[in-house]
């Protein structure tokens, strides 16, 4: 394992949210320039509740699926847990070392090589050296691109780009791992393969947090869901329970779209 | 672990100073990993490969040298010296000042998918312009002894001008990698500013040239002790005074300070407006 990490207990809490507020303001506009910043005009200040007055303890040893709309808070909310956006207003404790994949991105600069995007995304997360390299046959295998992985990254396909990213947040092994849509991208062999890794890292001494639309997905692999929706958690309970009671919200229940992940 | 990670809202904008910086130099492997394999990728491709870093500085120096002939100005082999020592000096901070304004919008996933420190990113970005300018030093070390120009310990004081102009190079990375993020357009017009800005500095003619009604601007702009003081050093062996390295290095560090402030209160805001 590439975290030194002390065994933790199903049961205990691997992460603590409370009362967690994100409010942010943005623009209409998405880019600003400056002349609009000048004038002041072209755009309106839209302040979004991204967040409103969350609370969640995630124990150790669960698989939490989250599930909601888009814009629902989702992925908001992994980034308030994964340290990159601080709360407006509100509390998280994590438990332990967070590996995150969020939005599918591992390679930042696509005109370096794969490896070398692995390896500064290691270095930022605040692994050493020796770290990662220890891992990185690993990574590479699991990737399973071949040469590729010493190509410039603009070359690769989107297939190959999640590979990589999934491959990267999977076997560094950490206590809480976070993955964000990353089971929705490459081809059906790699898909049934990441999902039998995730199957593999589930342990009672870490704690999976999976954003995910694919519903069967979900239900197959996590032990407890949660639903957002508005920033806010509408329901949370069994797997079962808690996707019927969203596809029923949506009106799909009927429909199998929803399902057609895997 | 036994390590708890908590995340609350920043207190009066900074985030706590002494484990911020800790988190930086843990990050240092990052700092070094990165501009060496951007340096590698910039001429990837390319056919005279990593002998560009000698080529560009070189082929600068000479279409700048053709400009003051056309313009008729002083040609002799001590203003080609003087030409490409303040040049070197004066692109090595605006290219940190360029890169550094392309470092947070261009590092976009990672900081979209990470949580670190953001400030590695301007600070690898002025790293890189660094490596772009030590070649430089062979290239003027060659013509230095071809033009058999004073060698003594004078030499030494480039050591403390160059410790200053990083520090003032990283601040304006620092400062423009903000600006970028807030607005778009600073991209834009820093080529246009960074001209203007060679043209106002001791590069193109020397500090004694100066029309005397032009002479405030030698107050106001910083690079005129920075690039006066590197030159006057290298081409005529004057150690520089007292009150040019008080002027450098109040400069570079007020500089550095401004921007490390500005940035460590709105960095977090940088995932969001990427």
């Amino acid at each position: 394992m590439l975290f030194e990490s002390e065994s933790h207990k199903a049961g205990q809490v691997a992460i603590s949210v409370r009362n967690l507020n994100l409010i942010y303001k943005t623009t209409v506009q998405k880019k600003p320039t400056f002349r609009q910043a000048l004038t002041r005009t072209g755009r309106k200040i839209r302040t979004v509740n991204a967040l409103t007055n969350l609370s969640l303890e995630i124990p150790y040893g669960s698989v939490l699926g989250v599930i909601g709309a888009n814009g629902a808070g989702k992925s908001s909310l992994m980034r308030v847990v994964a340290g990159i956006v601080p709360p407006t207003a509100g509390r998280v404790e994590v438990y332990g070392q967070v590996s995150t994949l969020l939005s599918l991105g591992v390679g930042f600069n696509a005109r370096l090589t794969g490896r070398e995007n692995v390896i500064l995304g290691g270095l930022a997360a605040g692994l050493t050296r020796a770290e990662i390299e220890e891992q990185f046959s690993a990574i590479a295998d699991f990737a399973d691109i071949g040469e590729a992985i010493d190509s410039p990254m603009k070359t690769y396909s989107a297939g190959m780009y999640s590979r990589l990213a999934f491959a990267v947040a999977v076997v560094v092994e950490p206590d809480v791992l976070i993955v964000d849509e990353a089971l929705s991208t490459g081809d059906a062999k790699f898909k049934k393969k990441s999902l039998e890794k995730i199957k593999t890292l589930r342990s009672e001494n870490r704690a999976i947090i999976l954003v995910s639309h694919a519903l069967a997905t979900i239900k197959e692999i996590c032990n407890d869901v949660i639903w957002l929706d508005k920033g806010k958690i509408v329901m949370r309970g069994n797997p079962d329970e808690v996707v019927a009671a969203y596809k029923e919200s949506l009106q799909v229940a009927k429909s199998s779209s929803a399902d057609e992940d895997l | 672990m036994g390590k708890v990670q908590i995340y609350e809202p920043f207190k009066g904008g900074l985030p706590p100073v002494i484990p911020y910086f800790s988190d930086v130099w843990r990050r240092r492997e990052f700092i070094s990993a990165y501009s060496r394999s951007e340096l590698r990728a910039q001429n990837f491709g390319s056919f005279f490969g990593q002998l560009w870093l000698i080529l560009n500085p070189l082929i600068l120096a000479f279409v700048y040298y053709l400009l003051i002939i056309v313009i008729g100005g002083n040609t002799g082999s001590e203003r080609f010296a003087h030409l490409t020592a303040g040049l070197f000096l004066f692109y090595f901070i605006t290219n940190s000042m360029m890169a550094g304004s392309k470092s947070i919008t261009s590092g976009g996933k990672l900081v979209l998918n990470s949580a670190f420190p953001r400030l590695i990113l301007p600070i690898s970005a002025t790293v890189i312009s660094f490596f772009k300018f030590l070649p430089t030093f062979f290239v003027l070390g060659v013509i230095h002894l071809i033009l058999g120009l004073p060698i003594g310990p004078e030499l030494f004081y480039l050591v403390p001008v160059l410790v200053a102009s990083i520090i003032f190079a990283l601040g304006t990375a620092i400062l423009t990698s903000i600006l970028n993020v807030y607005f778009r357009d600073t991209r834009n017009f820093l080529p246009y500013f960074t001209r203007a800005w060679l043209y106002l500095s001791p590069v193109l003619y020397t500090v004694e040239q100066l029309k005397p009604a032009l002479k405030p601007i030698s107050y106001l702009n910083p690079l005129y002790t920075f690039i006066g003081a590197w030159t006057d050093i290298l081409i005529s062996g004057a150690a520089p005074t007292v009150a040019n390295f008080v002027t450098m290095f109040s400069w570079a560090f007020a500089l550095l300070l401004i921007a490390v402030f500005l940035f460590m209160r709105r960095e977090r805001e940088f995932a969001l407006r990427i």
